[in-house]
């Protein structure tokens, strides 16, 4: 949901929503400032034209009379009028009085003490008396709860639609988005042929992306294959070369006579087998790398695969008084390539038996934990120093106490590809003493 | 054995010819996939060993080929592409199994050896032999010489994988294949290890060696 509210259709709709609603906002407002002041125009020149009418009267008396006359049957809350004489007497529908507050008007009917509300007032001396005219602006107040109906009918509306409008909207592209990002994912993990299957009514930026995703994967795919033959053509290339020298070392190896050149022979077979182990597990690195595996995936029992692990190279622990043993269930189901998964756990055991020394205790762990299925290969050996652990993965990278060791420095490189091809973490962790090497498996 | 052998590197097609005649076998040599495909049409081979990359016609299709005519000659493929992908490909083309360049000759040999015999069906023996060894199959009993041995039961599996293929040599991978159901590349003597303590209980006591060693290739029981 938050991530909606961040969506671009959705703020460029809360942008329109705000513009407009001050525009809205600005113009109501003149209006109703422009027809308040027009009002009020209007109200002084009645007041002034009321006390022309009056001028013209010949007497205080005839004010009086003309005062009272007319403030018969008027509201006083509409219009006031009020003749103070000379004498102080009062005439009309309400008195003016002032004190420190301002100005009051007091009503002359029954049961009326003082009138509320705003007036506009105009007095002037007339026969030596004072004549007031107020008339109340009330009209003009009524203004503001018009105006602000408007406001409401005409803002709400528009707010609303736009809000729900551009949610829509984000909906769409959040979903367009999500096919986009969820090819990008399939990509990242290796399947070259995910495609972003772009609909009819895709937004056209959106749409340009989508295709522009796809022609970049489609050049990926296809430098990826141009890569892989040009790879499995070096590896056909320069293997048939060392499968002759090998073939030709075997053939030699039984013509020499025991001695001299027999070891060299064997020296030089030895070497030429070094050669094509590196070559195949680079071949093997690259094509795990690829992910393309993925669609050979069974389940494995990687229960049983552990077991037998162990049970095979028990003897070679034994060689050196290392113990080896199995610590998990009976059967445990994943994913996987059985294959990869047995050279992976190989190559975990080959680096504890040799890297240990003699008397080492190796121990396979699995089990499920509530991360998914993790798998443990610990030692107690010297372990791997915390600054290198980052670096043992990379190819043909090895440790400075390893270099004179058996080993080619991408064995680790091979476990981490096979954990990457199944979803797992690798973790070299501190055994104390010793290296723990943790594959936890995300849950299915 | 009739073996047809189609590689299209020279040195390597001539190697392995020359090795499987010496070995008493009748070995036809083409360098190429549709002189191939006629040969091994032409019949009467009873293994083929096709190279997986050849000119004109390749050789995942080349076997797809025969298998689609109903040819049911076993076939041994060579690739120097030894990926597990081209594996499941050639396995899933037809071919019944995989060697990868380079490969050493005693591995090929004992792998034609073992394709040879494939068809041959199975008797059912209650006990295997070599030499003055029993393996009692019903009561999974060892005796040598009268003597009772006590084995492992993965020492009993490899015994007995050893003395049903009697006369034949079984390679480190044949034998990681067989009786434990890994393919893969050990960088340590697994195998050796095991075969030596098989050893210390079936042939130290005794005057004469049952287990065999062949120099570049693997183990072979004798009968």
């Amino acid at each position: 949901m938050r991530r909606l509210w961040r969506s671009m259709p959705l703020q460029l709709a809360l942008v329109l929503v705000v513009l407009f609603g001050t525009v809205s906002l600005l113009s109501l407002g003149a209006s109703y400032a422009f027809s308040r002041s027009a009002f009020e125009q209007s109200i002084r020149d009645d007041l002034a034209q009321d006390i022309a009418g009056f001028r013209a009267a010949p007497s205080a008396r005839a004010v009086a009379l003309l005062v009272q006359a007319e403030s018969e049957g008027t509201d006083p809350d509409r219009l006031v009028l009020s003749y103070v004489t000379r004498t102080g007497q009062i005439y009309g529908n309400g008195a003016v009085a002032r004190d420190d507050e301002g100005f009051h008007i007091i009503s002359l009917e029954a049961g009326r003490a003082e009138l509320n509300g705003e007036y506009l007032a105009l007095s002037t001396r007339l026969h030596g008396g004072r004549l007031t005219i107020a008339r109340s602006r009330a009209e003009i107040e009524a203004l503001r709860p018009v105006f602000l109906n408007i406001l409401w009918i005409s803002l709400l509306p528009t707010v609303l639609i736009a809000l729900s409008g551009g949610l829509f909207l984000a909906r769409c592209s959040q979903r367009h988005v999500e096919v986009v990002r969820a090819a990008l994912d399939r990509l990242t993990s290796g399947d070259l042929a995910a495609r972003v299957q772009t609909g009819p009514r895709w937004s056209d930026d959106l749409l340009r992306i989508g295709t522009a995703v796809n022609g970049m994967a489609g050049a990926q795919e296809r430098s990826v294959t141009a890569l892989r033959q040009v790879s499995s053509d070096i590896a056909h290339d320069l293997k048939t070369p060392v499968q002759r020298v090998s073939l030709q070392l075997e053939a030699l190896a039984d013509v020499v006579p025991d001695g001299e050149a027999a070891e060299l022979v064997a020296k030089t077979r030895d070497e030429v087998d070094g050669i094509s182990a590196v070559f195949h597990s680079l071949l093997q690195l690259t094509q795990v790398e690829n992910g393309a595996l993925k669609a050979q995936f069974t389940p494995v029992d990687l229960a049983a695969l552990c077991r037998t692990m162990v049970e095979v190279y028990e003897p070679s622990a034994a060689l050196r008084a290392q113990t080896l043993v199995y610590e998990g269930p009976e059967s445990l189901k994943v994913s996987g390539e059985k294959t990869l998964l047995g050279q992976m756990l190989a190559n975990l055991l080959e680096n504890a038996l040799r890297h240990t020394g003699e008397g080492a205790a190796i121990n396979v762990g699995l089990g499920v934990t509530e991360h998914g299925v993790k798998l443990i290969v610990a030692d107690n050996g010297p372990g791997i120093p915390e600054d290198e652990r980052g670096r043992v993965t990379q190819r043909l990278y090895r440790l400075d106490r390893s270099r004179n060791t058996v080993g080619n420095g991408l064995g680790l490189s091979l476990v981490e590809a096979v954990a990457r091809l199944h979803g797992a973490d690798l973790l070299f962790e501190d055994a104390e003493p010793g290296l723990r090497v943790v594959l936890q498996f995300s849950p299915e | 054995m009739k073996i047809l052998v189609i590689e299209d590197d020279i040195t390597t097609g001539t190697y392995i010819a020359r090795g499987l005649r010496e070995e008493g076998h009748v070995v036809d040599l083409v360098a190429n996939g549709r002189e191939g495909l006629v040969a091994a049409t032409g019949g009467g081979h009873d293994v083929l060993i096709v190279d997986r990359m050849l000119p004109q016609v390749d050789g995942l299709t080349l076997v797809k080929t025969l298998r689609g005519a109903g040819n049911a000659t076993p076939v041994l493929f060579l690739t120097a592409m030894g990926s597990v992908e081209d594996r499941i490909g050639g396995l899933n083309a037809g071919a019944d199994d995989y060697l990868v360049k380079p490969f050493a000759f005693g591995e090929l040999s004992a792998r034609v050896a073992a394709l040879g015999r494939r068809p041959q069906a199975v008797e059912k023996e209650t006990a295997l032999h070599a030499g003055d060894l029993t393996l009692d199959l019903l009561t999974r009993r060892v005796t040598r010489e009268g003597q009772v041995i006590d084995l492992l039961p993965r020492e009993f599996a490899l015994l007995e994988f050893l003395l049903r293929r009697k006369g034949r040599v079984q390679t480190r991978t044949m034998l990681l294949e067989g009786v434990w159901d890994l393919s893969f590349d050990p960088m340590t003597n697994v195998v050796e290890t095991h075969v030596s303590r098989l050893r210390a209980k079936v042939d130290k006591p005794f005057a004469t060696e049952l287990i065999k060693t062949v120099r570049g290739a693997g183990y072979r029981i004798d009968g």
